[in-house]
């Protein structure tokens, strides 16, 4: 298996108001796949799409290997889930509810879960409506990893909760991810935390994906570049450019955007009238939302 | 030693890690024959990828400052003192290059720059 999870043309309108719109989507198999956008943009019906949720009006999504929402048990089976409102019964105790949810999974491991208790400290006895909100957090979590799954979805889960609490979950996904090799898929605004860990990114905005693509080549390849003097119709360049706007208060020049950059394309500056000024490097925060504003300005243009 | 990375630095972290580790062989701060932390302590407790912990430990070895025995972990090895010294060299001019490049942004002059240096060196030797 090359790709844990495959969207193929998927498209899918609940409404009038909203679409997910052909949407192609890869998550290679052992990645850390973290998935972005703002709100609205179509993170989390996709996650219930890839969930067996909604039913696509056309397309194709393929997890495991299965056909979804086809063969979503056996999906199910190997896949643990963090939603982003968890639904657990209030009147249950932490331990009647984990023993509620093990029953779904053959290969639930009872050693490890004792061992996750010990870790986060849950308190067995205490009833679910009585969590706090970073109790509930560990205990979404320690039901999502009870069955040794190959895939992990998560759904924001570390919204609202402290950084004690979520830096502990976030360990104990990593430990997880070093002992199994599972594949996560992980939506989040915590874009800094996504930064450290992911080896993937996709980018939702309007039920379309703006862009998908290792965290290596995100970081090295996407910069800002200010160029003084550039020619109207840009000749062939060794990049892509994503966006070119005049610099902001007056200054001369340019701010391009663009993608595929290696510092030695500094040169290619050398041949035409243009100098190259300054290469500015974009965080993921800063990376994520120039592109989406090169997205949004390419979306008006059409 | 271990206590943080910057994610947001264009440095890959894999490359902050090895480099952090190299200074330290370097500067005598890891000894010859010590383990580093396994692959799952590193990554849980900086919050990376553990393959970015396994690519730094593979890449540190490439270089010939530790040796990874297969099931037991990660050890430094036995440095010669030359090449540690070029390694604290190498991390010197590094960190000027940077100082430069900030200082070269800001419009800071280079004769500036070194009267600042030398006189907080000085300082600092006292």
């Amino acid at each position: 298996m090359n790709n844990a999870i495959e969207f193929q043309g998927v498209s899918y309108r609940p409404g009038r108001d909203f679409e997910i719109n052909a949407l192609t989507l890869t998550v290679p198999s052992g990645a850390v796949y973290g998935f972005l956008g703002p709100n609205g943009s179509g993170k989390t019906t996709t996650i219930k799409l890839l969930m067996g949720f909604h039913r696509p009006q056309s397309g194709e999504i393929v997890v495991l290997d299965r056909k979804v929402p086809e063969e979503m048990p056996e999906v199910l089976a190997h896949t643990g889930y963090v939603p982003e409102r968890p639904h657990l019964y209030p009147t249950l105790t932490v331990s009647e509810a984990v023993r509620h949810h093990g029953a779904f999974y053959r290969t639930w491991d009872e050693r490890w879960v004792d061992q996750l208790f010990d870790r986060f400290e849950l308190a067995p006895d205490r009833r679910i409506s009585r969590l706090s909100k970073g109790e509930l957090g560990k205990l979404t979590l320690l039901l999502a990893l009870g069955q040794r799954p190959e895939l992990l979805v998560l759904d924001e889960p570390t919204e609202g909760l402290d950084p004690v609490v979520r830096r502990e979950l976030m360990s104990v996904l990593l430990e997880y991810v070093t002992d199994r090799s599972a594949t996560v898929f992980i939506s989040s605004h915590l874009v800094h935390e996504l930064e450290r860990f992911c080896s993937w990114i996709g980018i939702m905005d309007h039920g379309r994906l703006v862009t998908e693509l290792p965290m290596e080549q995100f970081k090295n390849g996407i910069k800002r570049l200010r160029v003084i003097n550039p020619e109207q119709s840009a000749p062939e360049e060794p990049f892509e450019i994503m966006f070119r706007e005049s610099v902001n208060g007056g200054a001369p020049g340019e701010m391009w955007l663009v993608r595929g950059w290696r510092s030695d394309m500094a040169s290619f500056f050398d041949r035409g009238g243009a100098t190259l000024r300054d290469v500015v490097d974009l965080d993921l925060e800063d990376g994520f939302v120039e592109l989406l504003r090169a997205f949004r300005a390419e979306m008006v243009r059409k | 030693m271990f206590d943080r990375v910057d994610p947001r630095s264009p440095t890959p972290l894999y490359e902050q890690i090895a480099s952090r580790i190299r200074v330290a062989v370097a500067a005598g701060e890891l000894e010859s024959g010590q383990a580093l932390p396994s692959v799952r302590q590193l990554s849980a407790s900086l919050r990376i990828n553990p393959a970015t912990v396994v690519q730094a430990y593979r890449e540190l070895e490439a270089d010939g400052f530790v040796e990874r025995r297969h099931g037991a972990g990660t050890f430094v090895c036995d440095i010669p003192s030359d090449q540690r010294r070029r390694e604290r060299i190498r991390k010197a001019e590094e960190l000027v290059c940077r100082l430069l490049d900030d200082a070269a942004r800001l419009g800071v002059n280079g004769a500036d720059l070194q009267a600042a240096l030398e006189r907080h060196v000085n300082r600092r030797r006292k």
